[in-house]
């Protein structure tokens, strides 16, 4: 995954997120300010990165984000935080292109440490 | 979890430069923060701000979001000797932000327990008028600690 790609990856995912945050009960009570439109400029962004992805990762961002709320799941000592599956070693050493997780299929995120 | 214990003084920086709003949200996450994961996290917050600011009125701002960028909760305080144009709410200019960056996976919702305390305690600093009592980030993190105690023995 390119620089880019990756960049845009990963900020779709954070608005996806901040969309989810801002539709929870317990953040509406905060009283924060939010504009009457606000899920639906949101949602237009978000859209918007979508299509500049390469159409196989934004199928595959979709596609994961029907099935679990986060599409992502970042690596922590080897193990995929999405699932708490310890990833096998081959994969590790891998880390060009879209890497999922084989057993529950998440998107995979290595921190640069 | 105490608000206190998630702060560090080298976090606190009481003496912000000010600017532009963009800027020194900028310069907060960069405390945080470098390079791409910083960046990130930026756009992330200002997409926030977006949507309304973070500005709560009475010269206190909080902006906040979720970032793939960090793993755990991240906050960082800042107070601007000259107040800065925040949109804010009250259309007040700002002088204290609370900058609350959390991870996405985030068990037992820390991040929306933890941001609404900050929201209380920031009511009780305008309502007190505290926003330039601390002189120190020693003296700040003590005072905010004082404040959750407080609020605790309230409810
Ligand atoms: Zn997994």
């Amino acid at each position: 995954m390119s620089d880019v790609v990756e960049m845009h990856l990963k900020l779709l995912f954070d608005l996806d997120n901040l969309i989810a945050d801002t539709e929870e009960p317990s953040y509406k009570k905060m009283g924060f300010q939010l504009e009457e439109e606000a899920s639906l400029v949101l949602i237009r962004k978000r859209n918007e990165l979508l299509q500049q992805l390469p159409k196989e990762i934004a199928q595959i961002y979709e596609i994961l984000k029907k099935r679990y709320r986060q599409a992502i799941a970042p690596v922590e000592s080897e193990f995929c935080l999405g699932c708490f599956q310890k990833l096998p070693t081959e994969l590790i050493t891998r880390s060009q292109n879209i890497t999922t997780c084989p057993n529950c299929g998440r998107i995979l995120y290595w921190r640069k440490k | 979890m105490n608000l206190a214990s998630l702060l560090s003084k080298d976090r606190v920086n009481l003496s912000l430069k000010p600017g532009k709003k963009d800027d020194v949200i900028n310069d907060l996450v960069y405390s945080i923060k470098k390079g791409n994961d910083a960046a990130l996290i930026v756009s992330t917050l200002l997409k926030r701000e977006e949507l309304g600011s973070t500005g709560i009125g009475k010269g206190i701002a909080i902006p906040h979001c979720r970032s793939l960028a960090v793993e755990k909760l991240e906050i960082a305080v800042g107070r601007t000797s000259k107040p800065i144009n925040f949109n804010s709410i009250d259309k007040k200019p700002v002088s204290l932000i609370f900058l609350i960056i959390a991870p996405p996976q985030d068990p037992g919702n820390q991040y929306l327990i933890t941001l609404g305390k900050i929201v209380q305690i920031a009511k009780e600093i305008t309502k007190k008028n505290l926003i330039q009592k601390a002189k120190t980030p020693d003296e700040f993190i003590a005072m905010i600690n004082e404040i959750e105690k407080s609020l605790t023995k309230r409810k």
